[in-house]
């Protein structure tokens, strides 16, 4: 996995589509200005939360689709593992927690005659303390909800570690 | 004689043996054998056996089903290589269709919002 991490960009997915990175290589920043999820709704990203995407290896749709519901269970198993709180998944992609979003991820394919590029962003809401009035009843973070101050690049580094072994199963 | 030939995205192995005047193909698990008349006469099996892609690069189709949610071009527009021509939502995923070649839209088939099918023909280019 190579880390490529930044402090302020517009979406980690937008650097990642514009790049030419190899399979594997992780997009970070500490800050989303146009962080988006799907349809184009978007994405409170201050400073505290975790994103980044995942640029994927090339593979067939229906595999990309599989993944991305496996990288839901991932992420929430991970939280539950390390924070000790019951998330739950609400299909296709978001992560909740005490009925309040705390997750979602967005995978996006590029497609001419097969997949030529795929990217999966993750947007996990970790260490954010306060959220805007419109989102204060439908959001919530780790922080807010276990107290603990989460560290970033140590669930990063297992959420993708996790997808990656996830990838392996699915393709054989 | 093995073969490792990808047939709609998956891998097959095709095994061809010759004996006793028969030709014997295997594919995966299930075996089919031509007897060969002559005994030296060469029988033709990959033709019947390996479908041809049909793959037309004048259209573009819905490659899973799902909703139209951004049409990006206009008919009669010039289109470059790896340009966005529609954007698909699946149910969880977002999918930029482009051209792989240059060329102008003859078509469109498809509205924004509109639910497709797989296969789906959704613009045809010249």
């Amino acid at each position: 996995m190579l880390l490529k991490k930044y402090k302020s960009v517009s979406s980690t997915s937008i650097v990642a589509k514009k790049m030419n990175y190899k399979p594997w290589t992780v997009i970070w920043s500490e800050e989303q200005t146009l962080g988006y999820g799907r349809k184009n709704s978007s994405w409170f990203s201050p400073k505290g939360g975790l994103y980044f995407s995942i640029i994927l290896p090339k593979n067939t749709i229906q595999d990309l689709q599989t993944l991305t519901i496996l990288a839901s269970f991932v992420t929430a198993k991970i939280i539950k593992e390390n924070f000790k709180v019951e998330p739950f998944i609400k299909l296709p992609n978001d992560i909740f927690i005490n009925q309040k979003k705390v997750g979602g991820i967005l995978t996006e394919n590029i497609i001419g005659q097969d997949v030529k590029f795929s990217i999966m962003g993750i947007g996990l809401d970790t260490n954010i303390e306060k959220y805007p009035k419109e989102l204060e009843n439908i959001a919530t973070s780790l922080k807010i909800e276990t107290g603990k101050q989460v560290n970033n690049e140590k669930i990063l580094k297992q959420i993708v570690k996790e997808i990656k072994n996830q990838l392996k199963i699915i393709s054989k | 004689m093995k073969l490792n030939i990808n047939i709609k995205g998956k891998k097959r192995i095709i095994e061809i043996k010759e004996g006793n005047g028969r030709i014997k193909v295997k594919i995966g698990k299930k075996e089919f054998s031509f007897k060969d008349k002559n005994g030296k006469e060469d029988i033709s099996v990959a033709q019947t056996s390996i479908p041809k892609k049909k793959f037309s690069k004048k259209e573009i189709k819905a490659p899973i089903a799902g909703i139209i949610t951004k049409i990006f071009v206009k008919e009669k527009q010039a289109f470059k290589k790896n340009q966005k021509i529609v954007s698909l939502s699946a149910m969880k995923m977002e999918n930029e269709i482009v051209s792989d070649f240059q060329g102008t839209i003859k078509s469109i088939l498809v509205k924004e919002n509109q639910k497709v099918k797989e296969g789906d023909i959704l613009v045809i280019l010249e």
